[in-house]
């Protein structure tokens, strides 16, 4: 097992979690200049009994520094072929699903239906590298999807910097890299075969995508899959750690989870909605200008209480099947189920209601073509 | 018109200028706009959106009657992205100014000053009124000012931060030695901090956060405009120098009455 850097020790903070009590956590909440100490505190089991304070602190944190708006995106699925074998994904390699990749004829058609929704940003995804689908796949796929929108990211498999620098040039602006967990030993058991397999090779990816010229990485572990509270501690250390290596890379958090009561795989450390919201709060505090995701694996009810408290950024409208948009199938082979199913127009009039503007379009492929 | 803004080749009444990103709608924008009187906005090219009216900020500002547009650079990383963003807010909406704003880190959204007095040259050769957001620098304020900025915008404090005049000492220098006008712009959280600046001797204020933030924008956006107002007649009308003591309105007794039988 390789051994982790030492940015990755997280033993104190993890210690200060489990003793924090309420007059320490008063003191987080009112700290001119959060890090990860009070990140820790905040994490804690006395701080959960402060989640009203919490919220507060982190409304007024998202309103700050994003305003009164949450900037929406869609996932693209490009493939759904993988060699890894993740015990907890719906297209990992031993599952019998159906299995396709986007033709360029129906890459055209999913853009054309994103567009009809009036998207601008949009994140591709694949399995894990393969020669079928991999990485020459991956860029001519951003670079048809960069011609048609704003903002093109991506989220898919770990790759040199040299590929990350390649993927840049075709015109896509950030990746994100979930690690899944941070705990080797966990990790060693959820990925047991594929090129995902390699831990350390996937925990340097964010960095050498910063490195290869991507403005930012998104960060984040799926929730369930190990101890939340190491995992989460680990997930700050990272993102600290690439913003003080990178000092104009941009950062941002996703929080996926594995949903108790959906999917095959039973999560083997379930966090609940009021830990998830918890995270998501001590984030905001800690870390307040940094953009913060949540996807439709959530239920409406808790996305719209959420949005703009602690969340910055929302996918709307998704579909996890390869083909999912044109089709307007029902999805029949997904990565992963949604619970939020409601389109472009009822999210947006959802968040018009709570008094959030909902931006679609939050940058401009001018920049893009200045690198041209 | 009595004590005008000259800037660029015009000159306005209102010496706000109001930031028109983070608001909950358009509509809260523009009510914002309206009460604040200002007559130069400035909107981000990364929110104009032609494909989408009910996302775009920059339509509904355009039919605005009374107020110039000021595109805005905001989102670029370097010179060479300032430039084109430029030209495409300049083909937009046809103003000749533009805000010049590149911020490399988007954390703390701190201005490039390299990057900027690039981008700055570069521009003001294509014809810009150029009106470059910049740390509170007094040395790069006048670089940008002698390559022919029309204006500087120095920092109060950062973006978003509330923080308002914290580079208060560098402010003074800036303005102390401008031969442009000096707008301070972002950090500023309460009108008290914009009269404040306006005593100083700037001659703007750039609001965004603080009035798009607020509770109630188009009040928050009727305040500032009255500070502003307050501030400027303040400084025009001459504020009395401060004094750690208390000096008397009637000296009872003059230290130097002897010097009156003096021979010289």
């Amino acid at each position: 097992m390789p051994p982790l850097p030492e940015w990755l020790d997280v033993a104190p903070w993890l210690a200060l979690a489990r003793r924090a009590d309420r007059a320490m956590v008063r003191q987080a909440l009112a700290a001119p200049s959060p890090g990860i100490r009070e990140f820790a505190i905040l994490l804690s089991s006395a701080a959960a009994g402060e989640l009203e304070a919490l919220a507060a602190r982190a409304q007024a944190l998202t309103r700050r520094h994003f305003g009164r708006t949450i900037g929406l995106y869609a996932p693209l699925y490009l493939s759904n072929y993988c060699p890894t074998r993740c015990v907890y994904c719906g297209f990992a390699s031993d599952r019998k699903i159906q299995r396709h990749k986007l033709t360029p004829a129906e890459l055209a058609a999913e853009a054309a239906a994103l567009k009809q929704l009036g998207l601008e940003e949009v994140l591709l995804l694949t399995g894990d590298r393969l020669g079928t689908a991999g990485y020459e796949f991956l860029r001519d796929g951003v670079e048809r999807l960069a011609a048609q929108f704003h903002s093109v990211s991506a989220e898919a498999f770990a790759m040199s910097e040299s590929e990350y620098a390649g993927l840049a040039a075709a015109g896509c602006t950030a990746v994100t890299l979930y690690q899944e967990t941070y705990d080797p030993a966990r990790y060693a058991l959820l990925h047991t075969s594929g090129p995902k397999a390699d831990y350390s090779g996937r925990l340097d990816a964010p960095a050498r995508a910063l490195g290869g010229g991507m403005r930012s990485a998104g960060l984040g572990v799926l929730l369930g899959l190990s101890e939340p509270l190491t995992d989460v501690l680990r997930l700050f250390a990272h993102a600290a750690w690439l913003r003080r290596r990178f000092w104009a890379g941009g950062v941002a958090i996703a929080f996926p989870r594995v949903r108790p009561q959906s999917g095959d795989y039973a999560a083997g450390f379930p966090v609940g909605e009021s830990l998830l919201a918890q995270i998501v709060f001590a984030f905001r505090i800690a870390m307040p200008e940094t953009p913060l995701v949540l996807s439709t694996r959530e239920s409406p009810r808790f996305r719209d209480g959420m949005a703009g408290v602690g969340i910055s950024k929302m996918s709307v409208a998704s579909r996890t099947t390869v083909g999912g948009y044109a089709s307007g199938a029902a999805p029949s082979s997904a990565q992963f189920e949604i619970e939020d199913h409601r389109g472009v127009e009822e999210f947006g009039a959802m968040l018009r209601a709570k008094g959030l503007q909902p931006v679609f379009k939050n940058w401009d492929a001018v920049y893009r073509a200045a690198h041209a | 018109m009595e004590d005008g803004f000259r800037l660029g080749d015009r000159t306005f009444a209102s010496r706000l200028l109001l930031g028109t990103g983070k608001f909950a709608s358009i509509g809260a924008m523009l009510g914002a706009v309206r009460a604040s009187g200002a007559e130069l906005v400035t909107v981000a090219l990364r929110r104009f959106n032609r494909e989408r009216p009910d996302d775009d900020l920059c339509a509904p500002l355009a039919a605005l009657g009374g107020v110039t547009l000021v595109p805005n650079t905001s989102g670029a990383m370097n010179a060479r992205e300032a430039v084109r963003a430029a030209l495409l807010g300049r083909e937009v909406t046809g103003s000749p100014f533009v805000k010049l704003e590149i911020h490399p880190n988007p954390h703390h959204l701190l201005p490039d000053p390299i990057e900027t007095y690039e981008a700055a040259g570069l521009l003001v050769k294509e014809g810009f009124f150029v009106l470059p957001y910049m740390p509170a620098d007094p040395v790069l304020a006048r670089r940008l000012e002698d390559i022919g900025c029309a204006a500087v915008m120095p920092l109060g404090s950062a973006i978003g931060s509330g923080q308002g005049l914290a580079t208060l000492a560098m402010l003074q220098v800036i303005v102390r030695d401008a031969g442009v006008p000096v707008i301070v712009d972002a950090g500023l959280r309460s009108p008290s901090e914009a009269a404040a600046a306006m005593e100083m001797g700037c001659d703007a204020v750039l609001i965004n956060s603080a009035i798009a933030a607020a509770e109630n924008p188009a009040l928050m956006a009727g305040a500032f405009a009255q500070a502003i107002v307050a501030g400027r007649q303040a400084r025009r009308a001459g504020l009395m120098p401060r004094s750690d003591t208390a000096v008397p309105t009637s000296p009872a007794a003059a230290l130097t009455a002897f010097l009156a039988g003096a021979g010289d």
